[in-house]
């Protein structure tokens, strides 16, 4: 208690009634007025689907992966988007390890209702094979340092890192043509997603006086105001989603206010991901260009050999550094593993409300589990076929059906060892129901 | 053998010293008394370094290792500033950035008597001095110099605190005065309270001038004294 009690940040009132003083002269404590956002910078990984963003102090990490896994039964031909959400407490001393905090899951939830209600993203063309497999988009946002506006950063970084992630291609086989066949990066080149838009956060603070109002608070502003609301808009203006959550009453024209403003930081936002995903997609391209040394085509003499030599040496090494990372992105089994890691100590639940857990059969979910292995691209199957013949480059996984680890983690957040306990047992009944069926 | 002995010593003075080193070897310094200060020890015949930073010596026998850090490790006669967290009924409890909360009792102030206890409300901000700092036990901090006279020291009213390193404070208090205050003390004029904790206390008429003092001294951490008066020169142009 001592020790907590030491460890929390703490404001002094003087900053309290600083903080509204200068306010009223338009003045903000890192020199902005009130209307203006911080420096943003968006930073796309080489490995697609990741991305980092720096808003003035404020460090958010996002990671975008997918899995097979069976779709909804009321919903066979689509695929599934969930959010999951990680505050650690090296950002800020009052997040507490374990449980996620109430701002977790406000964070999740603003995040997954603008880009779920908007329909930015086509879940339609995530469907592999009608009512059997489908993809399921999972990202993990880690807050690395807060310094405030948490929503607006987050949303900002699972935007670009889904505009960069890139799914492996499928396609049918086998006689019936009901088997899956999912293609190795190496083999066919991995699509992005369809996104038709971009839903951007920008979050507002109200203060006790009427007329104050700042956009993207700080930390420390956001310790003084009274109430905050995020709108959600595109940078056609369209509003995706409008969060108000309690606090200062604010009247309809100042509402009217905010979303002008957020329009014109939606735009701005908006190009900053676009040039920053361009940028991103050129560097993949130029990657991809096999490189044909200027030496190789002069006629070589005696000296001109060791140069060939390293030029070789260099564009092996160009090889090397163009498959490692598409060999992560290739296998879903391969991120989830190094995933695994990192959901040992997240143990924060789902922050996605999703209304069409319950549909999901109880079964699967355990033997979700199953599926992750590994880490060579595998061709994943649906359960029910068990006689297809191996072929050796291809491991054929035969026992169980993917299922999202979400919805695991949403439905039995009691640790992984107790499901592995459940699998063997699991995959006995599996057999005995597909022979039923046969 | 003296003369040997304290000119391998010298040789480390205002370098860059790691946990582990050893600055002195006392076998051969037998008859000099030495004071150790922060982040040194003694192993029988060696003093040895415990905490990375700048080996400091002063004339004629203190040595001290001074580094920059976020969190604040009480020493005696430190002049700090603290938020009040909580008041009991012979301390109140502050937050002086350290490992743990001080203790600065209802009675250390100037003629404090049971009869006139100052009332503090919670998040005050306070600017007192570290009477005690032992290891295991709170701090205890005094609103009072050595001598019982106010001193300057007590609440501090409106203004804006930051927070900032350690090495930034002691930048800030050193002798003689830093190029940014004292650039800065030429244009405008403010109020400043450094406490040697990582806190800036910085008072003004006007509200944008506090910003641009506490903007200013905030940048000047990695600058050199050129650099600091650069920028501050820089940064009143664009107000004015």
């Amino acid at each position: 208690m001592e020790q907590r009690l030491a460890n929390t940040w703490r404001m002094p009132l003087n900053d309290k009634k600083f903080i509204e003083t200068a306010l009223l002269s338009d003045l903000r404590l890192d020199g902005r007025r009130p209307s203006d956002y911080r420096k943003l910078t968006v930073k796309l990984a080489k490995q697609d689907g990741s991305a980092e963003v720096h808003l003035g102090q404020t460090h958010v990490m996002t990671f975008v992966t997918a899995q097979l896994v069976r779709p909804y039964r009321d919903r066979p031909n689509e695929g599934s988007l969930s959010i999951f959400t990680e505050f650690s407490p090296m950002a800020d001393p009052s997040f507490d390890p374990g449980r996620p905090s109430d701002a977790a899951v406000e964070l999740g939830r603003v995040v997954d209702r603008g880009l779920r209600e908007s329909r930015a993203i086509d879940t339609e063309s995530l469907c592999v094979l009608s009512g059997k497999l489908v993809w399921a988009i999972r990202v993990d946002i880690h807050i690395l340092d807060n310094a405030g506006n948490l929503v607006d950063a987050a949303n900002i970084a699972a935007l670009a890192s889904l505009l960069t992630f890139r799914r492996p291609e499928c396609s049918l086989a086998g006689e019936d043509g009901q088997d899956v066949v999912v293609h190795p990066p190496e083999e066919r080149d991995p699509i992005p997603l369809i996104i038709h838009h971009l839903p951007i956060a920008v979050t507002f603070g109200f203060f006790s006086n009427e007329n104050l109002l700042v956009i993207d608070p700080t930390h420390h502003e956001e310790c003084v105001m009274t109430g905050r609301m995020t709108a959600t808009l595109n940078s056609n203006g369209d509003v995706c989603a409008i969060q108000k959550p309690g606090g200062e009453s604010v009247s309809h024209s100042v509402i009217m206010h905010c979303l002008k403003l957020a329009h014109v930081k939606a735009t701005d936002i908006t190009t900053k991901i676009r040039d920053a995903v361009e940028i991103h997609n050129n560097e993949r391209a130029l990657r991809k260009i096999k490189r044909h040394s200027s030496s190789v085509a002069v006629d070589v003499c005696g000296e001109k050999q060791n140069q060939l030599d390293a030029s070789h040496l260099d564009k092996l090494k160009l090889e090397e550094e163009e498959e490692s990372p598409m060999e992560c992105e290739a296998s879903p089994s391969g991120q989830e593993q190094s995933k695994d890691g990192v959901s040992k100590n997240f143990t924060g639940g789902p922050s996605s409300w999703d209304p069409y857990s319950e549909c999901v059969n109880s079964d699967l979910l355990k033997a979700s589990l199953a599926s992750r292995g590994p880490s060579v691209p595998s061709k994943q199957k649906d359960s029910r076929r068990e006689t297809k013949p191996k072929e050796p480059p291809l491991e054929i996984k035969t026992d169980s059906t993917p299922i999202n680890k979400a919805l695991t983690a949403g439905q039995n957040n009691k640790g992984k060892t107790l499901k592995d306990a459940v699998k063997p047992k699991h995959k006995k009944k599996k057999i005995v129901s597909s022979n039923n069926e046969n | 053998m003296e003369t040997k002995s304290s000119s391998s010593s010298t040789n480390l003075v205002d370098q860059s010293v790691c946990p582990g080193d050893v600055i002195l070897d006392l076998s051969n310094m037998t008859n000099q008394t030495i004071k150790l200060g922060g982040g040194l020890r003694q192993d029988c015949d060696a003093i040895s370094v415990m905490k990375a930073g700048r080996l400091r010596f002063s004339k004629p026998n203190k040595y001290w290792v001074e580094n920059s850090q976020k969190r604040y490790v009480p020493h005696a006669e430190d002049s700090v500033l603290g938020i009040v967290v909580d008041s009991r009924s012979d301390n109140f409890l502050v937050d002086i950035k350290g490992p743990a909360l001080a203790f600065l009792p209802v009675l250390a102030f100037e003629g404090g008597t049971r009869r006139n206890i100052p009332r503090f409300e919670i998040g005050t901000l306070i600017y007192a001095r570290v009477v005690k700092a032992n290891p295991g036990m709170n701090p205890e901090l005094a609103c009072t110099d050595a001598s019982g006279k106010a001193a300057e020291f007590g609440a501090l009213k409106d203004g804006y605190m930051f927070e900032c390193t350690t090495g930034l404070s002691r930048m800030l208090l050193s002798s003689p005065t830093c190029p940014v205050l004292d650039a800065l003390g030429k244009k405008l004029s403010f109020e400043i309270a450094v406490g040697l904790n990582g806190r800036v206390w910085v008072s003004a008429a006007s509200p944008q001038t506090t910003i641009v003092v506490a903007n200013a001294i905030m940048n000047s951490e990695t600058l050199s004294g050129a650099q600091q008066r650069i920028m501050v020169e820089k940064l009143l142009e664009r107000i004015h």
